[in-house]
């Protein structure tokens, strides 16, 4: 059994013809101790379905089972206890601004009557695990932003939940704050083998840290998988939107006279190459410039490279001459360079 | 101008202006601040939406708030004396003070509390703080800052309420202004204590102001 089991999910705000509908039957499992990720543009959702996992929202309809208890059907102090064992970040960090650090960690401890020289010591020893020793004292405002979601964390922590949720925990932070930051929750996951579901609009944070991924799209799950296979095989109209950046395949947006037909040589055929990390990180396409003696022209690209091995696509337009072209999808396959043909 | 006869009640007055202020602002705070917080958990966004009731509650605070000091001062008087026995002297004005402070009183703690970050209460709720725990260890803690400028609001106003009240027998500072000032047509005197009584207001905002600075962990 899944440690999180989201069955048939509907959530509709309002009524009427004004009536929004923000899930539709929505159904996902989270297994204990992964990471998973909830992608999705703006209004897809992805809050919406955190916020009903531990009832911030209530369900219009359908069920969310924690641990085996159905979220739902707990009474308000139930809900509460329940509560407990899901610990919660968000964008802006929500922490009390009138509390020192430690004092926001021991919050949770205080509201269930934790002794107090007990959730002190608890306290710091979290405000150790997330690098804030030193810093007990210190208020919300003396501290930059990834300092206060490292006490965020450690504060959704302190009660020892089994699970983390993260609505875009990251997306209030400069992209190396973000990186910290992933790591973090990466080594938590690790070491105390807390179950985290990252909600994110950003490939990049899905692709650091999750597991799995779930594809949000216009309130349902478009498709859901581990990320290597999401990301690279996007079977659906909305995953293939949100992965890819040209529509099923196609190229918009390039014209003759600025796009990859400005060089002469290159008008040749379009192909698309999937590195899905089995490839290690090298100028591959340089490498196959030199060794076939022709130009190509790079459509797209959207490569990373992570922990040294290369991940992405790249479209390339092939020279008009068959028998280069030919020479390089040979070079490609020997390489053993997966790509398929790109629609023109 | 007597001054002889005057300068020695200033002290008296001066002490009848502050035990009015500080007792009103007290009574009013114990019926003010519950109001003002259950005005806040019952919106339509707050913990606890109690849409009809809050609405109720509401105009009643309205309709309070709205009545003209002077005309509530003389229409309580039966009331008064029921209560105080009487309804002359610094100590039976309480009474009506109290009643048209706390209705501004829950007001201005329903606005400081409504300024409390909407997400810092999602996060509590999220690690299964209860509403009252809400109210006790969220809202009020975190309004503190605005709460202190309120109380020095509230009591600079009850000041003021205080002054008028002397037209119906109330005594402090305002008592002096009218009696010895306005009825015996001595400008000096009454300037002096208009005087008096503006730097007693400007102590009680420079006090709400420091200790609401003091207070506040969001600067600095
Ligand atoms: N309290 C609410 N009342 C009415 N409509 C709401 C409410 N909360 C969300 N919605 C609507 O539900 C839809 C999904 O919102 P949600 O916040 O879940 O999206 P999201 O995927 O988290 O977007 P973002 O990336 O912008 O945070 C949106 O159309 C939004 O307007
Ligand atoms: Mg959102």
């Amino acid at each position: 059994m899944a440690l999180i089991e989201i069955r048939n999910l509907t959530k509709t705000f309002g009524s009427g013809p004004a009536a929004v509908t923000a899930l539709d039957d929505v159904s996902l499992d989270i297994e204990a101790g992964e990471i998973f990720g909830v992608i999705g543009l703006s209004g897809a959702g992805k809050s919406t379905l955190v916020r009903c996992i531990n009832l911030l929202e209530r369900p219009s309809s359908g069920s969310v089972v924690v641990s085996g208890a159905d979220m739902t059907r707990l009474s308000a102090r139930e809900l509460r206890e329940a509560r407990r064992n899901i610990g919660m970040i968000f964008q802006g960090f929500n922490l009390l601004m009138q509390r020192t650090a430690l004092e926001n960690v021991r919050f949770p401890l205080e509201l269930s009557h934790v002794p107090k020289a007990e959730a002190d010591e608890r306290a710091r020893s979290l405000l150790r695990t997330v690098g804030l020793e030193g810093r007990e004292g210190a208020y919300p405002s003396q501290l930059s932003g990834g300092m206060k979601q490292r006490v965020a964390i450690a504060r959704a922590l302190a009660p020892n939940p089994k699970v983390l949720l993260c609505d875009e925990a990251t997306s209030a932070l400069d992209p190396k704050t973000t990186e910290s930051i992933l790591e973090l929750l990466k080594e938590l996951n690790r070491s105390l083998g807390v179950t985290v579901v990252v909600i994110t609009h950003e490939m990049r944070v899905v692709e650091r840290i999750c597991s799995r991924v779930a594809i949000i799209a216009e309130s349902r799950i478009a498709e859901e998988g581990s990320v290597e296979e999401v990301f690279l095989h996007p079977r659906t109209e909305a995953a293939k939107r949100l992965v890819l950046p040209s529509r099923s395949g196609k190229l918009e947006g390039f014209s003759e006279s600025e796009g990859a037909g400005s060089i002469d040589e290159c008008r040749g055929e379009l192909i698309r190459l999937a590195f899905d990390g089995s490839t290690t990180d090298r100028p591959v396409i340089a490498d196959m410039i030199l060794s076939c003696g022709a130009p190509v022209s790079i459509v797209y690209a959207d490569t990373r490279s992570i922990e040294g091995r290369l991940y992405g696509h790249t479209v390339l337009q092939l020279p008009g001459d068959a028998d280069t072209a030919e020479k390089m999808k040979r070079w490609l396959r020997d390489q053993q360079i997966s790509f398929t043909k790109e629609a023109q | 101008m007597d001054w002889e006869q005057i300068l020695p009640l200033v002290p008296q007055a001066l002490w009848e202006s502050f035990y009015m202020v500080a007792a009103t602002t007290f009574f009013a705070y114990v019926i003010g601040l519950p109001l003002g917080l259950i005005l806040v958990v019952t919106a339509k966004d707050g913990i606890h939406p109690m849409r009809t009731f809050n609405m109720v509650l509401g105009a009643v605070v309205n309709f309070l708030r709205s009545v003209p000091f002077i005309l509530l001062l003389f229409f309580l008087n039966p009331f008064t004396r029921l209560v105080m026995g009487t309804t002359v002297g610094s100590v039976a004005t309480i009474v009506p003070l109290t009643i048209s402070a706390f209705p501004f009183v829950a007001r201005m703690v329903e606005s400081s509390a409504k300024e409390v970050d909407r997400g810092v209460i999602e996060a509590s709720l999220s690690m299964g703080a209860s509403n009252w725990q809400i109210i006790t260890k969220v809202l009020l803690p975190e309004a503190k800052p605005g709460l202190i400028n309120g109380a020095a609001l509230s009591a600079t106003t009850i000041l003021g309420y205080s002054a008028m009240a002397s037209i119906n027998g109330g005594g402090g500072l305002g008592a002096i202004a009218i009696n010895y000032g306005h009825y015996r047509s001595d400008y000096a005197v009454e300037f002096v204590m208009i005087v008096v009584i503006v730097l007693f207001v400007q102590v009680i905002q420079e006090l709400g102001t420091r200790g609401s600075r003091l207070s506040d962990r969001r600067i600095k």
